[in-house]
Order: C-alpha cells, then structure tokens, then sequence
C-alpha cells in the first residue's frame, strides 16, 4: 500500500468535491427527498370529491346524505341535475365519485323491499378509486345498520389492534422506507460519476501513470463519497424520530452498522456505473433508472414484498433494498433486532453483497488504454 | 436561418447516435423500464397474507373467512396459536392476522354483541387500511341481514382496477420528464463545460435560434422514445385502453416535452457541469412530481402546496393523460392541460433565453 499517495489522492478528491459546491447537494438532496416524500406521500384518501344526486329527498336519504358529509374521507356536493352533467365531471376531473339514491327509496325502505343504491367511482387512478368505493360501501352499510336499531343484534364489531404502528400513522409506514430509498439513490449518483468524469476530460490517464493499483485508486475515489455521506445516516436518522416522530424500538448500533454497509452498496453500485459507461450523461440517466425505481417499488414503501407475485417476487429478492429495509423498519419500530434469525441472514446477504459488488468493481476497472 | 436550425438539429441528433450507450440507456428507460414497473407492481392490496386463529367451531368464521378470496387475500392460513400468529406477523409473512375468540359465535348466535380481533402489520399501511375496511364491510354485511339496500357499485374507465396500465403509463410519464429534463440540460451544460458555449453565442446567428435548435433534437429524441414505448408497452403488451383521441395525447406531449425540455434549459443556465445537472435535475423534479399529484390529490393538499402545484406542468400533464386515457374526455374538456402546458414551458423558456441566451 502505498499510503502516501492514497492520502494524496483522497485530499483531491474532497478539495474538488467541495470546490464543485458538490457538498452542499450532498447533504440537501437526502434531506429534501426524506422531508417531500414524508410528508407527501398519504396512503390514505381524505376528502374525496363526492357528487350525491338525491332523487328521493326524503328523511332517510337526508340521513344517509349526512353520514356522508360528516365522514372526513368525503367532500360532499349536492347536486340535482342529471347524471349525464355528474358524468361530465367526474370527465373533467373535478368528481371522484357519484353516489345515487334512486326514488321512493325511503318508501320501499321501510316496506322491506329492495332498493339499490349507485356508486360510480372515477377508477382512472385504480387504487385511489378502491379506496373511495370501499369508503363509500362503508358509509352507506353504517347508515343501513344504524338506521335499523331493532335488528342490531348479529352485531360483530371489530376490535383492531395495529401491531408496531398503533396509530396507523402514515409517517410510521413510510419513513423508515425513505431510509432505504435515500441513501440507495443520493450516494449511488454521486459516485457514479467520480470515475466517468475523469474519462470523459482524459485526466484518467493520470491514473494509467501513477504507480497506484486499480484497489487503490478505487479506496482513494470512494472514501471520500462513503465518509460524506456517512454523515447522512445520522442526518436521516435525526429526521425520523424529531421531526417525523417515528418511534426507535431497536439497537442504534445495528442501525448505524447495518446502513453503514448499505451505504457502501450504493456506492459500489454508482462506482460500477461508473466503470462501464463512457460519458457522464449515460452515467447518470443510467443511476437514476436503476435506483429510483427499484428503490421505489421494492423498498416495501408501496407494498408489501408478501404481496408481491412471479417475477416480481424475484426481482425484490435481487435488489438489496428490501433486505435493508426489513432490518430498518425492524429497528424503528419493532425492535426484535439480532435475535430474530430472519434479520441476522438478511445483515449477512447484504455484507456478501457489499463484497461482491466491490471486487466486481475492481475486475472491471481497466488500468491501461483499451 | 431555416438551414441553420436543422443544421443544429441534425448535428445534435448525430451525437446522440454516435453515443451508442446512450441510446441503449434511452431505449432501455422505454422499454423494459417501463415493462418492469407496469408488470410487477400493484398498489392496491392483492395477494394480502391472512392468518388466522380460530377457537371456535367454525361456523361464522368460516363464513367469514371465506369472504376473503383472490386476488385480494391470499387462502388464510390457519395457526394454532395467538403466539404462532403474532411470530409470523412479526416475521413480516403474515400481514393481517384474525382471531376468534371462544365466545364469538356463542355470542353470535345468541343475538349478543359479538367482537373480532383483528391483528395488523401497520407498517404495510396502506394494505393495512385497506384489509380493514373490506373486514368491516363484510362484517356489516352479515350484520344487517334485514335491511334491503343493495348497493350497486361501478368503477368508470377502469372496472377492474387494473393497476398495471396504471403504472406502465405512469411509469412512461416519469421517464419521459427525467430523460428530458436531464439530456437537454446536459447538450447546453456540456458545450458550458468544454467552453464552446461562448463561441456559439459569438457566431453571428441568433442565441434564440440555437437553443430552439438544440432543445428541439431532443424532443425529437424524447417523442420517438415515447412512441416507441406507446407501441410496443403500453398499448402493445399491457393493452391500455384508450378511450379519448390519440391525437390528442400526441399533441399534449408534444408540448408537455417542450415545456420539460425548458426546465432542463432552466437547469443549464444554473448548472456548471455535468454533476450539478445530476444533482439539480433530482432537486428540481422531485418538487415537480410531489405537486403534480401523483401521490396526494391536488384537492387534499395544504392550498398553498395547491398553489405551488400551479407551475407544475407535470400536474397538467398526468390528469390530462389519464384524462385521454381512461376517461375519454373530448378535446373542448383538455383545454385547461394544454394551456397550462404551454403557459410553463413559455415561462421556462423565457427565464432560459434571458439567462443562457446571453454572453454577458
């Protein structure tokens, strides 16, 4: 080893890093995504545009009317025109659902025959258009059971209880997740282009000159990027549990460790990026499709990896998000750590990843003209 | 004048071809990128893992469970145990987990208040939400056996909820904003880098013209992109419906990738090199995504975030293509997504010519 040089090497690197205002990205770019996404991003669906047409205007259908407007999930216009002006905005966007109860609803109600009521839900946006109709199916079974006091025996009711997340708090489901996402993406692009730089200008022959070894010159590149974003960790970890209030169940140390190890995936992931391509442009939109979306998809944040199916249940298992993100959301809020076997194999899967990543990254580096 | 611009154009359109691993990245964006998130994943909850303990004889429970059928919920899996189950939901294989109690279905049948535990992995929230509100359904359902109400629900323009036209479109959508922004801010930031720049703006032909010229090579590259994916993907193997005007949504494109290709000339003029476009384009988009209602309806956002979510053209953009695609709206109801398209890409272009448009 030669130390000297090395040292010389990663005093370079951050000179540039930080004449380039390079730092300051390096540290508002995570932190930007974390504070966007966290509040951002809402499972739930309040305050759904609903149209009610009422062609009873009875008693009954006023109740059922205000049900609805007291729920919180629905933004509640009345409307008396025809269905083919509901039709036209839900077209326009401005409706999300058209509810409509038929005439002399309140008569064959209360003579025990059949009425039916309609849902129409705007499904172009198929998940949020579930929710609505499940929501709206809610509302309207409520109304149906308490209007029926007589009948209410047979009554079941639910007692839920959310393990690790008892408020079923949004923040609680999605930040640890951005976690995984962030520090997947930010370091990935940063050093992506480390190498790539130096061969688009033709200073990588500087390389193919000095007496540093390929291994070295990849420590030198990447110390740096790693010890930069290292401070990420703690950065990411501050904004959870102050700002976004999600409770910490876990060791901090196995926090601490295990993203330490992630973070070097990314990088040695960015690092191979930058090995292969030739021009910085390629390096770049290639990272940002090949970590983002990933990140995204397989991190957990959307969906379950148990729901996933096929491919796609081979495709999470490629990705090394989804093992840090169990760890992570572990460590937040469930806490059981090292003792549970499942984590323990997922800490050594992504350790034999770091490795293999990195000495891939070394195979592929060329160390004279091609 | 007309010579110099396909001049520049047909140059631009060269680099981009020369640089075979470029147009392997593009091609790839478009293609199984796209394939990729529309295949795998779906947001509403399928596939649910349902565990359940069962103390009783099972007669309601089993009418119960049986409610929760594909593809929603996968076939409940039976424990024997309370522990046994909470050990699988804490092992992340069992998202909802139910148990009756000893005296549910004696309570039940007696005409007593009856109550279900339920068990939830919140941290897969929305699943958890979800799984809840199905439970509750089915539970009123059985609960109110005398009422006549039948309720008669449709979903318009997608009846089955398919989530995988979804999420390719959404998916091309992205990756049409990415790659634009991200190539026309590199064409200007690139000749910056190399200083050729300057010498362009020195030549004796109008700094408008150039970049016109420059940004319009990549719309031109974005839109084959976009058609290429359209063909093949989106309508190709997902066979999205497509209920409104083609020609309406090529159009809209086209300006919507105008008006991307201004914001990346936006970041050019900010940006000195090649990584502060990388970095800037992230920085900049994400807000864009974030307010284009991807994620939160616009309606359900803080009104100031409704403001700001004004100068997002992806906004226009994404409800004017679900819009085309889903809802079939007629060209006189796109006015509003056209207009705000091109009022941002104006507005980019604008700022674009004042700041990088000039030497001095």
């Amino acid at each position: 080893m030669k130390a000297r040089v090395i040292r010389a090497y990663i005093a370079k690197e951050l000179i540039e890093l930080v004449r380039s205002r390079f730092i300051l990205m390096v540290y508002l770019l995570p932190t930007m995504i974390m504070l966007l996404f966290g509040y951002g991003i809402r499972m739930e669906v309040t305050d759904a545009r609903a149209l009610i047409i009422d062609n009873d205007r009875s008693f009954l259908s006023n109740r059922l009317i205000s049900k609805f407007e007291h729920s919180r999930y629905f933004d509640v216009s009345l409307d008396t025109s025809d269905e083919a002006d509901a039709l036209r905005s839900i077209k326009q966007a401005r409706t999300d659902v058209i509810i409509i109860i038929p005439e002399s609803f309140e008569k064959r109600l209360l003579h025990g025959q059949s009425t039916q009521i309609g849902i129409y839900v705007d499904a172009a946006f198929p998940s949020r258009g579930s929710t609505i109709e499940n929501y709206a199916k809610g509302v309207i079974l409520d109304a149906a059971a308490s209007l029926a006091p007589a009948r209410s025996a047979h009554l079941i009711t639910i007692n839920q209880r959310s393990l690790f997340n008892q408020a079923m708090r949004d923040e609680d489901a999605i930040v640890p997740g951005l976690i995984g996402l962030v520090l997947l993406v930010a370091p990935a692009i940063l050093s992506a282009l480390l190498i790539v730089k130096e061969k688009e200008r033709g200073t990588i022959f500087n390389f193919y000159a000095s007496p540093l070894s390929k291994g070295e010159f990849l420590i030198a590149k990447l110390i740096p990027a790693f010890l930069l974003h290292s401070l990420n960790i703690f950065i990411l970890f501050l904004w959870a549990v102050y700002v976004f209030d999600v409770p910490f169940r876990g060791s901090f140390l196995l926090y601490w460790g295990v993203s330490e190890i992630y973070l070097l995936i990314s990088i040695a992931i960015g690092m191979l990026i930058s090995v292969v391509t030739r021009t910085q442009i390629v390096a770049v939109v290639l990272t940002v499709i090949i970590t983002i979306i990933p990140g995204f998809l397989y991190s957990g944040i959307i969906m379950p990896i148990s729901s996933m199916s096929g491919i796609s249940q081979v495709e999470a298992h490629i990705f090394p998000v989804m093992y840090y993100n169990h760890i992570l959301y572990d460590a937040f809020l469930i806490g059981e750590g090292l003792q549970s076997g499942k984590t323990l194999s997922y800490l050594l899967i992504l350790i034999v990843y770091a490795v293999i990543l990195l000495g891939l990254g070394r195979l592929l580096l060329k160390k004279e003209l091609g | 004048m007309n010579r110099i611009f396909w001049t520049i154009v047909a140059k631009e359109l060269l680099a981009f071809i020369r640089s075979w691993q470029l147009v392997l990245v593009v091609l790839y964006s478009f293609t199984v990128n796209v394939y990729i998130s529309g295949s795998g994943i779906e947001i509403k909850p399928r596939n649910v893992a349902v565990g359940y303990v069962d103390y009783t004889g099972g007669g309601i429970s089993q009418k119960i469970l049986s409610k929760l059928h594909a593809p929603e919920f996968l076939p409940p899996r039976r424990f024997v145990s309370q522990e046994a189950l909470s050990r699988a939901i804490y092992d992340k294989e069992i998202i909802v987990g139910i148990v009756f109690g000893p005296d549910f279905e004696k309570n039940w049948r007696r005409g007593e208040k009856s109550s279900l535990n339920v068990l939830l992995d919140a941290t897969a929230a929305s699943q958890a939400y979800t799984t809840l509100s199905y439970l509750q359904n089915i539970v009123l359902e059985l609960s109110r056996s005398g009422m006549s109400v039948d309720i008669a629900s449709h979903k318009l323009f997608n009846p089955n909820a398919d989530n995988h036209t979804f999420m390719a479109l959404t998916e091309l959508l992205s990756v049409t904003t990415m790659l634009c922004v991200i190539l026309t801010a590199v064409v200007f930031v690139r000749e910056k880098e190399q200083g050729t720049w300057d010498i362009m703006l020195l030549m004796p032909v109008d700094p408008k013209l150039i970049i016109l010229a420059k940004s319009f090579s990549q719309v031109l590259i974005i839109l084959s992109g976009v058609v290429i994916s359209l063909g093949f993907i989106v309508l190709g193997v997902f066979s999205t419906p497509l209920n409104g005007s083609f020609w309406a949504f090529a159009l809209l494109t086209f300006f919507y990738i105008w008006a991307s290709a201004g914001i990346g000339l936006f970041i050019a003029a900010i940006a000195r090199d090649v990584m502060q476009v990388a970095q800037l384009s992230i920085l900049v988009m994400m807000p864009l995504i974030f307010l284009s209602g991807a994620w939160t309806p616009i309606y359900a956002m803080h009104p100031a975030l409704q403001a700001l979510s004004l100068f997002s053209p992806l906004r226009y953009y994404i409800e004017g293509t679900e819009s085309i695609f889903y809802r079939g709206t007629e060209w006189i109801d796109l006015w509003p997504y056209f207009l705000g398209v091109i009022l941002v890409g104006g507005l980019m272009y604008w700022i674009g010519f004042r700041k990088i448009g000039r030497l001095f």
